[in-house]
């Protein structure tokens, strides 16, 4: 429904009318559904608001021992996923690969849309966060990674954001300034959120140089899946035809991604392998849950099956091409990494720290599942980044790329 | 040469009937000895003491706080009764639900004789604590005169990545003081208005907890740690922690 | 490892079998002596003197213990010191004849716990 205006055009009032005129456009189907997401995020809130007031232990499952659950698996799950569109589509922009270049704006704008999911689910996790706005500023603590995961992560958004208007201006060099700077600190922030989890020195499961590492690699992965799903979506919803230019950045998205699948397979046996050899206290306990335990089903199914090898059979098969086949590829792919992340975030908690003392009360594995407000405020999240992508589609003309 | 030994006929003496030299000369070579009832990976602090409760050599000599403030525990007394989670409860303000310490129970069915024993545990009050480091604002922090690992519950955003980095399961939030709490041996509650033990040490009927002061050579605490002829022991000494509250047996 | 769960029907059960159980053998012995004062709590077991050890009823009930059970806590000296000044249990767990009084506590004493975990109790609490 493009009437070929581009946001580049001097006058405010065309940029205006172009918008208008494709939200008006836009159908009955675009419409219910930016409702219903829209809704998603309304009950997530108003349940976020609910359980912060009446106290979060009435409404959360978290526990004292097992006190993350599913909202920080879910920020996990959206910063992984913002960290990894910058980073990918930075290879294009920033980095001069031409094949990537059409995929540059939608892919930071959702690299914008994602991380505010993230922080509008670890808002409500989090118990009282006004006072974070005011001490991580007054009291820093620089020894915390979770002081310079939040505040690299400030800086980030920023820089994202920064990129995103330059892009959408044309403005070339400060878009590819900002683009560099942004995938610095999305580096820096998101592999603190890996030393979050890494550097706690009685967390077996989680404890070493392995989790910055495998985050990195990770949210490279979960990137090449969001933007094969948001492209393709993203050209179905505006009934356009893709250029061959698109075509080719999807083609070599998908082989980045059939890569990347590769690397954390191969991760993921190490970490697997290095959990049994020895049976090291703590974590073998936690592998052996995930193997053949009450995560079983999650690891197997969800983990190597949906997130990893399910997709990079798809992606093969579809030589980059057939869009049908990446699309099924990418969700099933985007559900894995889903599961990945809660596993990581639950698995890494349900050994108890008292467990080789060989008490009763700590004897068996912890347990924990989701409240309903818990699921709630996760749906949320993803009826944020939802509503944000559907709505950019309208707004930012289906982020079309000029050549120059 | 040398005189036979018929190894078959000679008693166990016992550990407790080596003399002074060999034990010393024994632990010298660096083997620690590994308590097995004691819970599997309870290591001896046994002639290590530098390892166990100071993070350099020098501490060993003169501890970082004055006072530095140490618990005891014989975990063989302790009987559940109990009194120490109430006198706890009430004298901190600890809300049903939460506690700042607990006991333990760890059956040995196979064991000969004693087949049961408690073990409390509370907050050890690290010398290098993990919870300190992650907190993004300060919000809990080591007290720089007495080394107790304190809650400014003002600056607590409650993100819980210190019960995360707690190896000892020891801090919990309170939703009535909307922060994390925590054991701070009832700092503010009693030490600060001239008690000399905490609410739990006073209220042990059994001797159990052994509360004082680690840097004074007179205290019962640096007594009992610093002597090598009975296992002393830290919980998770792997956490890398240097806890101030000891364990042992007598 | 499965975690038993015992629900209100079955803890009434349970506790109406130890009931009768309890009768059945009662000509033999008194099963489980719970004491909780002056502090929760210390576990007497019958089954282990009587049966395990063979001693015979009058070994206890000729003069330290009377029949009605519990009540050596109503004194006021039912403390550890008696113990150790050879009264109560410490007429036999003296070192010489049975395991000393001060040693071994957790044997005994079984704490809150044992409290919470007795039959009776738990069939409260499952009332509750």
């Amino acid at each position: 429904m493009s009437n070929g205006t581009s946001t580049s055009s001097i006058s405010l009032n065309a940029i205006e009318s172009a918008i208008v005129g494709r939200l008006k456009a836009a159908g009955i189907g675009f419409y219910a559904l930016l409702a219903i997401f829209g809704l998603l995020a309304v009950l997530a809130t108003a349940a976020g608001i609910h359980a912060m007031i009446a106290g979060h232990e009435h409404y959360y499952n978290v526990t004292r021992e097992i006190s993350w659950g599913v909202l920080i698996s879910t920020y996990v799950f959206f910063v992984v996923t913002s960290t990894g569109l910058c980073l990918v589509s930075s290879i294009g922009h920033v980095f001069g690969v031409q094949d990537f270049m059409p995929i540059a704006k939608r892919s930071v704008f959702l690299s914008i849309a994602t991380i505010l999911s993230g922080f509008f689910v670890i808002a409500f996790e989090i118990k009282i966060p006004w006072r974070m706005a005011i001490y991580n500023v007054i009291s820093p603590n620089l020894t915390s990674n979770i002081w310079w995961m939040g505040t690299l992560y400030g800086i980030y958004l920023a820089f994202m954001f920064a990129e995103f208007v330059f892009l959408n201006l044309n403005w070339h060099k400060p878009a590819v300034a900002c683009g560099f700077s942004g995938s610095v600190a999305g580096i820096a922030a998101h592999s603190n959120l890996g030393a979050v989890f890494g550097l706690l020195m009685g967390r077996e499961f989680w404890h070493g140089p392995y989790m910055p590492i495998y985050f990195i690699a990770s949210a490279m992965m979960t990137g090449c899946s969001v933007i094969l799903l948001f492209h393709i979506i993203g050209y179905k919803i505006n009934g356009e035809k893709m250029k061959p230019d698109m075509q080719r950045a999807l083609e070599v998205t998908s082989k980045i991604g059939i890569l990347l699948i590769c690397v954390i397979l191969f991760f993921t046996t190490w970490k697997m392998i290095s959990g049994l050899a020895g049976h090291p206290a703590g974590k073998y306990e936690a592998v052996m849950a995930l193997i053949k335990g009450e995560y079983a089903l999650n690891f197997w199914l969800f983990e190597i099956g949906m997130g990893m090898v399910f997709p990079l059979i798809l992606f093969y098969l579809s030589r980059g091409r057939n869009l049908n086949m990446m699309l099924i590829g990418a969700v099933s792919m985007i559900v894995g990494i889903f599961v990945m992340r809660y596993d990581l975030v639950i698995v890494g908690q349900i050994v108890p720290v008292f467990h080789e003392l060989g008490v009763n009360e700590y004897k068996h594995n912890l347990s924990y599942f989701p409240s309903l407000y818990e699921w709630v405020i996760t749906l949320g999240g993803f009826g944020i980044t939802a509503f944000l992508f559907l709505l950019g589609e309208k707004l930012f003309d289906g982020h079309k790329v000029e050549e120059h | 040469m040398f005189k036979k030994i018929d190894f078959d006929k000679l008693k166990n003496e016992g550990l407790e009937n080596v003399p002074m030299k060999e034990r010393r000369d024994f632990l010298k070579m660096g083997l620690a000895l590994t308590g097995i009832f004691a819970g599997g990976t309870i290591f001896s602090a046994v002639s290590s003491f530098d390892r166990v409760f100071a993070s350099t050599e020098e501490f060993k000599e003169k501890y970082p706080y004055k006072p530095h403030y140490a618990m005891v525990i014989y975990q063989n007394r302790c009987i559940d009764c109990e009194r120490c989670i109430e006198a706890c409860a009430e004298t901190n303000k600890v809300p049903e639900g939460g506690y700042r310490t607990r006991i333990l129970e760890h059956d040995a069915p196979d064991a000969i004789g004693q087949q049961r024993e408690f073990i409390p545990v509370l907050c050890n009050q690290c010398n290098i604590p993990q919870c300190t480091r992650v907190c993004p604002t300060k919000a809990t922090y080591k007290n720089p005169t007495n080394g107790i690992v304190m809650m400014n519950i003002t600056k607590c955003i409650g993100c819980l990545t210190c019960q995360q980095a707690c190896p000892y399961n020891a801090r919990y939030f309170n939703e009535e003081k909307k922060a994390v709490d925590k054991c701070n041996f009832c700092f503010d509650t009693r030490l600060s208005k001239g008690e000399s033990l905490t609410g739990c040490a006073a209220a042990c009927p059994a001797g159990c907890r052994n509360f004082g002061d680690l840097s004074d050579p007179s205290s019962m605490v640096y007594r009992t740690v610093h002597q090598i002829e009975k296992t002393v022991w830290v919980m998770r000494p792997e956490a890398g922690t240097k806890p101030n509250v000891f364990y042992t047996r007598g | 490892m499965k975690n038993y769960i015992i629900n209100p029907m079955t803890a009434a059960i349970l506790a109406l079998s130890l009931l009768l159980a309890g009768a059945a053998v009662g000509q033999e012995h008194g099963g489980d002596i719970v004491y909780s004062k002056p502090l929760k709590s210390v576990t007497f077991s019958h089954k282990v003197h009587v049966e395990d050890k063979g001693l015979i009823c009058d070994m206890c009930h000729a003069r330290t213990f009377e029949m009605k059970a519990l009540s050596a806590q109503e004194n006021g000296d039912f403390k550890m010191q008696a113990l150790y000044d050879g009264k109560y249990c410490g007429a036999c767990h003296n070192g010489t004849m049975a395991f000393a009084s001060n040693s071994r506590c957790a044997t005994c004493h079984t704490g809150v716990k044992g409290y919470k975990t007795q039959p009776g109790e738990q069939a409260a609490a499952s009332a509750h």
